[in-house]
């Protein structure tokens, strides 16, 4: 049987010590190769949905399925490793740039995938906008466009099933903003990437088709596709 | 050896006039210590006493289950030491701590007073005792320096650990730094004690036992297993009780729970 590649059924979810819940029994379903783009203004729950979906939050309520597994059921760090989240403010860690892209591969769930070779990062960093980036300097003196592009680029590297990217250009300039669009969009033709994003821009995918929902009055609303 | 000078109540009055000195100082100089002093100073002497009786009877008394009781209440004494000093309310960390330490400090004393001393029987209250008040005093410590540090490292660098879920990290791979730091931490005191003693201080315990007439020879064999033990038993009870701490501090899907302050 062919599953979606994620599905979400009736998810509620409430902040401790609030008394309504952001989203309630809301329904998600996401094909591979889609690119989600949800809107919606700020405290309308749109990070936590994301959240929820990589397992960064504890869920309460709702059922979430990747490729027709319930999520709970998944190693979290496997889950992760197949679902990739690149939060609003980009971390990166106090080392060169090479040594942040290199990160995953640290981690147990992905030493066994191939380590990217040095000339096919450089050619990545010419790729994400960051042809002016060495893979020797310190990462954490990039501006915050370069640091988000490199996040992204990071994800991308341990090849995931899905990205969702919180607020990707919220604290962005326009031109930088420009850019991070511009390689999303990007992935999800060339490299067939499923990507959710969550913004409260008034962005809308200009190269490719994306679906297009709205997360008002605690549930998800469709735009237009 | 000459026999020990007994210290008169009269003389031990005098010892007061350090603490006179302390409350110039704090008024002198606006410190506004001198309540804490006071209270300091009057709690030791009555803490002090009151030990000095209860030990007295005890080593007296030859009383298995009272030897143990007594140790369970110095251990839950620490406990409550360490519970006015980590101000955690999200995570339940008091009852495994205090488990922990219990089991560790036991198995502790039991070795050093039973096998290393070799005392008959092991719970010899003399020996037992004491043994096991400089454990739970030293490890105490190192506790709560740890504790504190992890709960408050895994909330500042809370960005940064769930950064590293992200990105495929189990929960002991994001908060592998913050748990060293938060051990280390611990673990400095004690082997900075090692480092130092001999030539920077004489410790408690050998001043205490050539004060009372012991071979200074003798008093360094002693002052040895103890400087051992303290490091040994601060290191693996801390240890452990960072590792079901830091599970605690994540949840069934390996999401951090410390919600930021």
């Amino acid at each position: 049987m062919n599953h979606p590649l994620l599905e979400i059924r009736n998810l509620s979810f409430t902040y401790e010590g609030a008394s309504v819940p952001v989203f309630e029994r809301l329904d998600l379903v996401v094909g591979s190769g889609e690119f989600i783009l949800i809107k919606g203004t700020s405290g309308t729950g749109k990070s936590t949905l994301l959240r929820l979906v990589c397992r960064l939050n504890k869920p309460q309520c709702g059922t979430i399925l990747f490729r027709g597994r319930d999520i709970t059921l998944i190693p979290p760090a496997e889950l992760r490793s197949s679902i990739s989240y690149v939060a609003q403010v980009p971390q990166l860690v106090d080392a060169p740039v090479g040594e942040n892209l290199l990160l995953p591969f640290a981690f147990r769930v992905n030493r066994k995938k191939a380590l990217p070779r040095h000339e096919d990062l450089r050619a990545m960093l010419d790729e994400f906008y960051l042809d002016d980036v060495t893979l020797e300097q310190s990462a954490l003196k990039l501006s915050a466009g370069q640091k988000q592009r490199l996040a992204i680029m990071r994800s991308i590297l341990q090849e995931p099933d899905m990205m969702l990217l919180d607020e990707p250009t919220s604290a962005l300039d326009p031109e930088s903003a420009a850019m991070v669009f511009s390689i999303t969009e990007r992935l999800n033709t060339s490299r067939k990437m499923t990507i959710m994003t969550v913004t409260h821009s008034d962005y809308r995918p200009e190269t490719i088709k994306g679906v297009m929902y709205r997360l008002e009055n605690r549930t998800l609303k469709l735009m237009q596709e | 050896m000459n026999q020990i000078i007994d210290i008169s109540t009269g003389k031990l009055l005098l010892a007061f006039v350090f603490i006179i000195a302390a409350q110039a100082s704090s008024l002198f100089y606006h410190l506004g210590l001198h309540r804490d002093i006071t209270i300091g100073a009057l709690r030791t002497f009555a803490q002090l006493f009151l030990m000095g009786y209860v030990l007295t009877y005890i080593l007296g008394s030859d009383n298995f289950l009272l030897t143990v009781a007594i140790f369970a209440v110095m251990v839950i004494s620490a406990m409550s030491i360490i519970k006015g000093r980590v101000k955690e309310k999200q995570i339940a960390y008091i009852l495994p701590t205090f488990l922990t330490m219990l089991v560790t400090y036991f198995a502790t004393a039991v070795f050093v007073s039973g096998m290393i001393v070799g005392t008959t029987p092991w719970w010899e209250p003399r020996y037992f005792i004491p043994t096991g008040g400089m454990v739970i005093g030293n490890s105490m410590s190192a506790i709560a320096i740890a504790l504190e540090r992890l709960f408050g490292e895994l909330r500042r660098q809370r960005e940064v650990v769930e950064m590293k879920l992200a990105l495929g990290a189990d929960y002991r791979e994001a908060s592998s730094d913050v748990f060293r730091n938060a051990v280390t931490a611990g673990m400095i005191p004690s082997i900075n004690a090692m480092m130092g003693v001999g030539l920077v201080f004489i410790p408690g315990m050998m001043s205490g036992q050539i004060l009372s007439g012991t071979d200074p020879l003798i008093a360094i064999r002693y002052q040895i297993v103890v400087m051992f033990m303290l490091v040994g038993s601060t290191a693996v009870t801390s240890l452990i009780v960072m590792l079901i701490i830091r599970r605690r501090c994540f949840g069934v899907g390996e999401e951090l729970l410390l919600s930021p302050r």
